[in-house]
């Protein structure tokens, strides 16, 4: 795990990045679902009881790529939002050592309606900024909650792979380990982005 | 950063800001100008982002910041027009004048509220209050897309990177020594003007000009015989050289 930037903008973006991976680690979950499929089709009987395991696998896939697409947009979104103020904040910044520098000029007050346009450019950002970091803040924690199901579903897929016989076991125990595998991946990352995003809360 | 008058007549006043002594030392020292008539004010080459505080600051001490109604960015470059973004805020009513092939491109400097005006190749003019500045084609000198300034009436060419040198923040502003001032603009000029056909061609264009005084970007500015004594210079110095200009530095 990197250290959070110090500049709040290039953290938004590496939020971003972070969660496109999850995406693909998702895309790659829902691949293990159709071989999920195909196996316990072949298993036959055996494998009666995982067969429903895998609409749950293939619903908890299609939720973690819509949410994650979504987190990205919002992700996005926010990582412009960010550009937008830092370079509102940068103008504001400039514009108040003009104020100090030139304060005794005759013609220093010609810049006030510029600077309270700025202002108020600053404040809109800062309120965006604020209700994009909620709303991303809130779409991670549903994803999180949602995959707490994994591992329920993980344990379940390996205990109904024990009744499928020795031919299939392997591979539907190995279709378990995947779900597992994948959700604790993306859990970090959603952890990652969590952590990040609180400290953002602070800008 | 330093202001100097440059002209003055009923109709309008030059202004020259430079040397900027609080400038950080890693970036190179250049000229801004400002063409001020009755009503409007044309601000040329305004300078590079973290010039912009200082230069702002020195010009709203000599009028107030709406009367800029126009900008003037000779070429593309950094240290030409990278304050862009800061002077969309600060003018949001202005039109920046620029050659039209960089239009795209500046536009990433950040451009939101300013008009961008694109200079035909052949060069235009604008009229501001009395006063008629031509926009000078001086392409490949050193951007490919590029203009000085000429005002006939106060006799002035801006001639942004051409009679460049590159110089410590405390140079005087004007050329004293010709000849002592070659060493200091020679591998400027072999560098990173590209085309010596390019070259010539304004060199006899700026010879038509009645021109007093020639005011680089970087520098020192040219009066009188330094004028000509530049332009001769320029026309026989070879240009578009990399090791020779270098050897020779």
């Amino acid at each position: 795990m990197s250290e959070l930037s110090n500049n709040y903008f290039v953290s938004v973006a590496e939020i971003a990045a972070k969660l496109d991976q999850a995406t693909h680690i998702a895309q790659q979950l829902s691949l293990t679902a159709s071989n999920a499929r195909a196996v316990a089709l072949r298993a036959g009987e055996r494998a009666a009881g995982f067969r429903p395991l895998t609409d749950f696998i293939d619903r908890l896939a299609e939720i973690t790529i819509k949410s994650s697409k979504n987190i990205n947009k919002l992700a996005a979104a926010l990582s412009q939002t960010s550009a937008d103020k830092e370079r509102a904040d940068s103008a504001i910044t400039h514009f108040n050592i003009v104020f100090t520098k030139a304060k005794d000029s005759e013609f220093i007050h010609s810049l006030d309606e510029v600077f309270e346009r700025c202002q108020k450019k600053q404040q809109q950002l800062n309120q965006s900024y604020k209700r994009q970091i909620f709303r991303l803040s809130d779409e991670l924690a549903m994803l999180s909650s949602e995959l707490r199901n994994a591992v329920i579903l993980a344990t379940l897929s390996r205990v109904e792979a024990s009744q499928a016989g020795i031919q299939y076991q392997d591979a539907l125990i190995n279709v378990a380990d995947n779900v597992e595998g994948a959700a604790s991946k993306i859990k970090d990352h959603i952890h990652y982005s969590q952590q990040m995003v609180s400290i953002l809360e602070e800008y | 950063m330093k202001t100097q008058k440059l002209f003055e007549s009923n109709s309008h006043t030059w202004l020259m800001f430079g040397r900027d002594d609080e400038k950080p030392n890693e970036i190179i020292d250049t000229n801004q100008y400002i063409v001020i008539s009755n009503k409007n004010a044309l601000l040329m080459d305004p300078g590079g982002i973290e010039l912009f505080s200082a230069m702002l600051s020195a010009v709203i001490k000599q009028l107030p910041a709406d009367k800029i109604t126009h900008l003037f960015a000779s070429h593309q470059d950094p240290d030409i027009i990278s304050s862009l973004g800061l002077w969309d805020q600060a003018l949001p009513s202005a039109t920046l004048h620029s050659p039209w092939i960089w239009e795209s491109f500046i536009k990433h400097f950040g451009m939101n509220n300013i008009t961008y005006s694109a200079i035909p190749d052949e060069g235009s003019s604008l009229k501001i209050d009395q006063v008629t500045l031509e926009f000078i084609p001086a392409h490949y000198l050193h951007s490919s897309g590029n203009f000085n300034v000429y005002d006939a009436e106060a006799k002035i060419l801006m001639s942004g990177d051409i009679g460049a040198a590159l110089e410590s923040v405390d140079a005087p502003l004007y050329v004293e020594d010709f000849d002592e001032h070659i060493d200091k603009m020679k591998m400027f000029h072999q560098r990173w003007m590209p085309s010596n056909e390019a070259k010539n061609d304004w060199v006899r264009r700026v010879r038509k000009l009645d021109v007093e005084m020639m005011c680089p970007q970087h520098g020192r500015i040219f009066k009188g015989d330094n004028v000509k004594r530049f332009l001769d210079w320029f026309e026989a110095l070879e240009v578009g050289l990399v090791s020779k200009a270098k050897a020779e530095a």
